[in-house]
């Protein structure tokens, strides 16, 4: 079983995790058109590559995100909604304490 | 006549302990530590079983699980591997696939119409004309397959183990076992893994009379019990590699896996068959596998024979038969060249005849293949692998061992994703790109004589402890040096064929000639097409074979034919092994064993197991809804709603976090009052309901159907962390019962046990209480899913036995009686409310449900809104409807999911209906046209057997509530 | 079939011919380009020649032919789907299937088994009657089944699956079948051939070549080829091939994983599915239990194995045939599954001048090899769209008029 690292939790089995389907930046609602929206709702960025995924830990509940490679598998980084460790200087300083846990 | 020799050094059976034991129905007697195979040896036994497609006689080959000659039965269990499986007391054994016993198998006319069956043959065959293929098909499958299942084997559920180590060592021979003392010695933690009962690896088998290996292993494996560093798993094997370093190690009572931080495969070579007119008759069998009967087994291969080689282990495999007593009559060496060391020299000595740059032309057979008679041995061409049978000459003999070269036992290096390129020096595919934390050593990696493999597991033991950060000395390993341990083509071609490749699945050369021929001529065609390696053996002995084979077919240097994927199970595992303890998990509520005792029916729901009524003795199931609905209507009942998903929603933004969430407005929701909630998805699509109380300005409780309870809470852990709002989020599904009482008489029952006015005027719908029942608080939500009045009351689960029984108590007078989701379904339906899930499927939208009036449209923004303002731009395509049948209708009743149907075509379905006492009519809900969806209107509906139910559209509820 | 064998005896020399040519240098120009030598791609190159008489084709496989999905899948033909469009075109297909051995002259051992979905649920069992109601409705044979007949037809079963879930009932599928997977694109190849088209395997496509939203020619690895008409017909590989022209698709890459028991002698007569359970097994013509289960939870471009998957799935093949306890499995294997949103395919015209799409695939793509060949080749020579596949157009997103397959998806194989 492969290995998944919850920032929140450590390196844990993938059992424990539920996949939460690609990281997409939602557009404005308001100012976005209908065809941008039904593109937002139903298109993904499906080919292979580093993507960003939402990754769930069931046991703590915690939602992370993956940045993962879909062909070869491997998770380059994880890290909670908006601290990315290479994140702009908003990023809160406690981001990186958990990324080292 | 018994073929046992006298105790060998090193020996794995225990001479005083004799098991009788039968196969074929007679009688014979092993040694404990024999398998099948070696106490049958042993007896003289040579037929062992028959092969899967042309029934030919087989006997033992490699004697190491990488043929399935001699598969057998005990009459429980089947396609035993009698080659590794322990003989045990009382044994009472047969071969499989056989028609009337392994030496007058009725089905052994197969062979000699084998010319009929070419590879492919069924491809182009028996489909013309179509209508007779059914025929063929049954005689086909008749003989398809090996052993019979036993359908009265019983069920075995192994234990599942994990393990962790920093390095993995999988093979405890010569090279593994070496890894193993260094790296413990650098102090990791090794689990050393070996499918064999005894360590060693070839160090057990592979002796040529030298008594030094014994004492060198006798001593590395006192090392490695000494070794506190190291754990060893013996009889186990390695079944696969899985991502992360994760091998699952096999045992006979379950199986472990193991989660490396390295690991190292020292796996060693199978030994290969070289190919020649009757390779597979009983008596020819593999160097190795002759070595693994004296030395492990004590058994003598043959009385007379001749050993055909390659490479210098023929040698040696001649100098154990010598010294095992049997008479090697030659040594046949299938190249040129030749060889010239000591142990050529020792042969000659002791007079046997070197037969430089001949072949095995063909083994003699015996009447009915039973045997062998004799060796034909003719000068062979290397470059062309024709014999020269002008010069032929015969030998006779009752043996054969063969040694022309190896094929790595690297299943587990591809699996984990290695690189591999072929070494002329060693005619061999050798790792040349690893994967991060994977390593090789041994013979799988190239390396060959005994010196350099233990030089090569120190060497990957150095690796793997400065790849875990160690600081340690580089260790360099020789190339090889002498000649090749493997021919790089020991073919012999005959016109007869039954030269075979593939022993499981009966492929000789000319059928990988045919396929190439016919255009598959790529590796993996040429597989799929000829199914090598596509048996039990999984290619072991087969798989380079082919691949010399297309490769000269193609005159393409061997590297470029590349190999077949290797795929998990490096041997094959049994089911039971496999799903261990199947896990189905399921929530009870506190509740449980009260309805388990008052009869309850019980479904699943979710993870939830949950009554569907209370069985009633003489009445049907129908019946007792029924009746459980009416009282209900008449006076009042209850049910056991725990299961619900229960979620706690609170702080500064609570009420912000829902207008987000759901599809209604909640900021000026008064505290103490409860709201419906609709969730729906980013496309628009209706995924849930509930209630939200406001139990505090910065506190909501939240409920959700049962079954979308868990993705529901996570799709508001995941929104909530997007939007970063001020709210904590506290799942109390586990934590609170809930026990809803329903009907004219709830307040009455209720007030019985509550300080709090219930009556409609002081507690009107919609509106929440806090207060206790029996001294546990509760809280109390007027709700009105089933009946006009209904009370759901929460508490600590803990206490919701109590109060079930407090409020059964008190509703006594009043005939109070619970029921079940079943009823509850029809109660809900009675007053109209449809159900997610039940009355919408994965695309429905609000508006087909006409939930128009819970979308707050005007909000800024909630989850689906988007997509809802272009769905609401087209045109509706369906609309789900209140109907009822005519009061007197007496047709078919219709059922869930009947069609509605208008002009021969599909409008739409009933979702549900029933026949509700309430309205004393079948109602229900269906799924219509826009066009049909008017109050009055009369749609059809197909019954079951064809019939039509006229249905209209009515207003909601049914009845008057 | 006497005569056959006979042939192969008294022939000597082996006379049979190549399937098909051993192609090795493409033409600079082609009618049409077909990307993917599966089964699909094969069945569209086929039907081109044959129904509409184009035959300068170029078939390209970047591997060998039916090295896809087509060889790793668990074969079961049928076509008790949920909506009447997805009925009527599964029905096509398994209606050419019948006829195909004889058609393409090579035996694919279409067995009709009969196919039963089990319901251990009360919620499985109205979708069951919802697909029976649809069946019966366009004239397929299904029907809901009680306990009885399952049992009659598969005595060995533990119809409470060892207690864990019962099985209340099921939707049996008459129609039913398995077939030999690798010979459906082997003899599609063949046929194609025979008529000129060229196959070329080991043959990659680089990029393609969009000039004014029209398709002009591939890059290949060798060479160029100039064309006016391009299909992906790659099922996983899809993202990897529309990404080349920019088009965007809601298809999101799983691996799906079956694996194999080794063969024993014939008792499973039928084909046998299981939702709750996430199984479904048949016993092939080899006697091997050939099995399957859900999707992998999460995306990946790759065929790696887990022991997840063959831990579930064996744990629950025993819930119902708790005797197989010492049986063993021989092999596991995956293939990467193209899925859709709505669980139906997607296929026909692009915004792309030119470029067709024959994907989203998922898990039901075997069965629908011979029916998606012909429709696509009807489209390609047409360029408009059959009317079989009308509401698998890939705009149905834009259009928020997703498939209804999506209303019941418990079931996928």
């Amino acid at each position: 079983m492969k290995l998944l690292n919850c920032p929140m939790n450590g390196t844990r089995p993938l059992s424990e995790f539920l996949f939460g389907g690609e990281f997409r930046e939602m557009p404005n609602p308001d100012t976005s058109s209908d065809l941008e929206w039904a593109s937002y709702v139903h298109y993904r960025d499906n080919a292979p590559g580093v993507k960003k995924e939402w990754w769930y830990h069931s046991p703590s509940g915690t939602w992370f995100i993956a940045e993962r490679n879909t062909l070869s598998d491997e998770v380059l980084a994880t890290y909670l909604y908006g601290k990315a460790p290479d994140a702009t200087k908003t990023t809160k300083p406690r981001a990186k304490k958990e990324q080292s846990e | 006549m018994s073929m046992r020799l006298p105790k060998q050094v090193g020996e794995w059976i225990s001479r005083d302990k004799q098991i009788r034991f039968t196969f074929e129905g007679k009688e014979y007697t092993g040694y404990e530590g024999d398998t099948i195979t070696s106490a049958l040896l042993a007896s003289g036994v040579k037929v062992l079983g028959r092969s899967f497609k042309y029934h030919r006689p087989r006997g033992v080959l490699s004697l190491a699980n990488h043929d399935i000659n001699a598969l057998v039965t005990d009459g429980q269990d089947t396609n035993i591997r009698a080659d590794v499986v322990k003989l045990t007391k009382g044994m009472t054994l047969k071969a499989v696939n056989t028609d009337g016993g392994v030496i007058n198998d009725k089905s052994k006319y197969i062979d000699s119409i084998s010319p009929l069956l070419p590879v492919g043959f069924y491809y182009k065959a028996f489909h013309k004309p179509a209508a007779l293929f059914p025929f063929w098909e049954k005689v086909i499958r008749k003989a398809a397959g090996l052993g019979v299942v036993n359908f009265n084997y019983p069920r075995i559920n192994k234990r599942k183990l994990n393990d962790f180590c920093d390095v993995l060592i999988i093979g405890a021979g010569p090279s593994g076992l070496s890894a193993a003392l260094s790296a413990a010695a650098n102090d990791l933690e090794v689990i050393l893994v070996d499918e064999n009962q005894h360590l060693g690896g070839s160090l057990t088998y592979d002796r040529a009379g030298n008594a030094d290996t014994q004492q060198m292993l006798d001593e590395l494996v006192a090392k490695v019990s000494a070794s506190p560093n190291i754990k060893v798993y013996a009889a186990a094997y390695a079944a696969g590699y899985y991502q992360d370093h994760m091998v699952p190690v096999v045992t006979a009572d379950g199986i472990t896996k193991v989660r490396a931080k390295a690991v190292i495969v020292s796996t060693g070579v199978f030994e290969q068959p070289p190919v020649f007119h009757n390779n597979d008759l009983p008596g020819v069998m593999l160097g190795s596998a002759a070595q693994r009967m004296i030395h492990r087994y004590g058994v003598k291969p043959f009385n007379k024979g001749i050993v055909v080689t390659a490479n210098a282990h023929g040698y040696r495999v001649a100098l154990d038969l010598i010294n095992a007593g049997v008479k090697v009559a030659a040594v046949v060496d299938m190249r040129a060249q030749g060889q010239k060391d000591e142990q050529v020299a020792e042969l000659v000595r002791k007079g046997v005849k070197i037969y430089t740059g001949f072949c095995v032309y063909e083994a003699t057979p015996v009447k009915g293949k039973l045997g062998m008679s004799g060796a034909v041995v003719c000068p062979y061409d290397e470059s062309t692998a024709n014999a020269d049978v002008a010069k032929a000459v015969t030998i006779e003999c009752d043996g054969i061992a063969m040694s022309a070269g190896w094929a790595p036992a690297a299943a587990l290096l591809y699996q984990s994703g290695i690189g591999m390129g072929y070494n002329n020096d060693i005619q061999q595919f050798v790792p040349n790109r690893f994967p991060k934390g994977i390593f090789a050593a041994g013979r799988v990696n190239g390396v060959y004589s005994l010196e350099a493999r233990l030089t090569d597991g120190a060497r990957a033991a150095s690796e793997v402890a400065s790849f875990l950060g160690k600081k340690v000395a580089a260790v360099s390993v020789e190339s090889h040096q002498g000649t090749s341990p493997s021919h790089p083509y020991p073919f012999v071609h005959h016109p007869k064929g039954k030269n075979f490749v593939d022993f499981d699945e009966d492929i000789q050369i000319k059928d990988f000639i045919n396929a190439a021929k016919e255009g598959f001529d790529n590796i993996e065609l040429m597989k799929r097409f000829t199914t090598v390696g596509m048996g039990p053996s999984q290619g072991k002995h087969s798989n380079m074979n082919a691949i010399r084979i297309l490769a000269k077919i193609r005159n393409l240097p061997v590297e470029k034919i590349g190999t077949t994927t290797a795929r998990p199970f490096f041997h094959p595992t049994p089911m039971g092994h496999l799903g261990g303890r199947s896990f189905h998990s399921h929530r009870l509520t506190s509740i449980h064993g009260w309805h388990k005792a008052a009869g309850a029916f019980f479904v699943d729901v979710g993870a939830w197991s949950r009554p569907a009524y209370y069985q009633k003795s003489g009445l049907s199931k129908l019946e007792t809804i029924q009746q459980e609905a009416q009282a209900v209507r008449q006076s009042v009942g209850i049910i056991d709603g725990g299961t619900l998903g229960k979620i706690e929603v609170c702080g500064p933004d609570a009420a912000a976090f829902l207008e987000r969430f759901y599809t209604g407005v909640y900021a000026d929701q008064k505290v103490g009052h409860s709201r419906y909630v609709l969730l729906l998805d980013e496309l628009g699509v209706v995924v849930d309901d509930g209630i939200a109380t406001r139990l505090a300005d910065e506190m909501f409780f939240l409920t959700i159907s049962t079954s979308n309870a868990a993705a529901v809470y996570r799709e508001m852990q995941r929104w909530l962390q997007i939007w970063q709002l001020n709210v904590g989020l506290v799942n109390v599904t586990g934590a609170y019962g809930l026990i809803n009482v329903a009907g004219p008489n709830a307040s009455k029952v209720l007030s019985k046990l509550v300080s709090v006015d219930v009556s409609e005027a002081a507690f009107p719908m919609g509106s929440a209480q806090t207060t206790e029942i029996k001294g546990v608080p509760v809280r109390i939500v007027r709700a009105a899913f089933v009946a006009k009045q209904a009370y759901e009351i929460y508490m600590p689960t803990g206490h919701a036995l109590s109060i079930w029984k407090a409020l059964l108590e008190a509703g006594q007078s009043e005939g109070i009686r619970p029921f079940g989701t079943d009823t509850q379904r029809l109660l809900r339906l009675e007053l109209g409310h449809h159900m997610p899930g039940y009355d919408t499927d994965g695309l429905t939208n609000p508006f087909e449900v006409r939930a128009e009036k819970a979308l707050h449209m005007e909000k800024p923004f909630f989850i689906g809104k988007r997509s809802l303002e272009i769905i609401a731009k087209k045109p509706l395509t369906k609309v789900l409807v209140p109907f009822t049948l005519a009061v007197d209708y007496k047709g078919e009743m219709p059922q869930d999911c009947n069609l509605v149907i208008e002009a021969g075509g599909i409008k739409g379905r009933v979702t549900s209906i029933s026949y509700s006492p309430a309205a004393k009519r079948i109602v229900g809900l269906a799924y219509v046209a826009p066009h049909q969806s008017e109050l009055g209107n009369v749609f059809d509906i197909r019954t079951d057997n064809g019939g039509i139910a006229k249905a209209t559209v009515v207003k909601t509820p049914f009845f008057n509530a | 079939m006497a005569y056959q064998l006979l042939k192969f005896a008294l022939g000597g020399e082996y006379k049979e011919p190549r399937f098909f040519r051993d192609c090795q240098t493409p033409k600079k120009s082609y009618d049409a380009v077909i990307i993917g030598g599966g089964g699909h791609g094969l069945a569209a190159a086929y039907y081109l020649a044959k129904d509409h008489g184009i035959t300068n084709v170029a078939v390209l496989e970047k591997g060998y032919i039916g090295g896809g999905n087509t060889g790793r899948n668990t074969t079961i033909v049928r076509s008790n789907y949920l909506t009447p469009d997805g009925v009527n075109f599964y029905d096509a297909s398994v209606k050419l299937f019948e006829g195909l051995s004889t058609e393409l002259d090579i035996n694919l051992f279409y067995s009709n088994r009969g196919h039963f979905t089990l319901a251990h649920t009360e919620s499985a069992m109205r979708t069951m009657r919802w697909r029976a109601e649809v069946n019966k409705h366009v004239g397929v044979e299904s029907r809901v089944v009680g306990t009885d007949e399952i049992a009659k037809a598969c005595p060995q079963m533990d119809l409470s699956c060892s207690g864990k879930a019962p099985i209340q009932g099921a939707l049996y599928h008459e129609p039913g079948s398995i077939a030999r997977h690798d010979a459906v694109a082997w003899g599609y190849a063949r046929g194609a051939d025979s008529m000129g088209v060229e196959i070329f395997q080991n043959t990659e496509v680089q990029s393609i070549d969009v000039k004014d939203g029209q398709v002009q020619g591939v890059h290949t690895s060798r060479g160029y080829i100039s064309t006016g008409k391009v299909l992906s017909a790659v099922a996983g590989f899809t993202p990897r091939i529309t990404e080349m022209v920019d088009l965007k698709t809601p298809i999101v890459i799983h691996p799906l994983q079956a694996c194999v028991s080794e063969p024993m002698k014939p008792w499973l007569d039928t084909i046998l599915v299981s939702g709750s359970l996430h199984v479904y097994v048949s016993q092939s013509s080899r006697g091997e239990l050939v099995m399957g289960s859900s999707l992998d939870p999460y995306e990946v471009h790759s065929t790696r194995s887990t022991f997840d998957f063959v831990e579930g799935l064996t744990s629950h093949i025993v819930d119902m045939f708790p005797f197989l306890s010492n049986v063993k499995v021989v092999r596991q294997w995956a293939g990467m599954a193209d899925i859709t949103p709505d669980f139906a395919p997607i296929m026909g015209k692009t915004p792309i001048k030119g470029f067709y799409l024959d994907a989203g695939w998922g898990t039901w793509g075997f069965k629908a090899t011979p029916i998606s060949g012909k429709t696509m080749a009807y489209t390609m020579a047409n360029d408009k769209a059959h009317d079989l596949i009308h509401s698998f157009r890939l705009s149905r997103f834009e259009e928020y008029e997703l498939t209804g397959e999506k209303g019941a998806a418990s079931v996928g194989h």
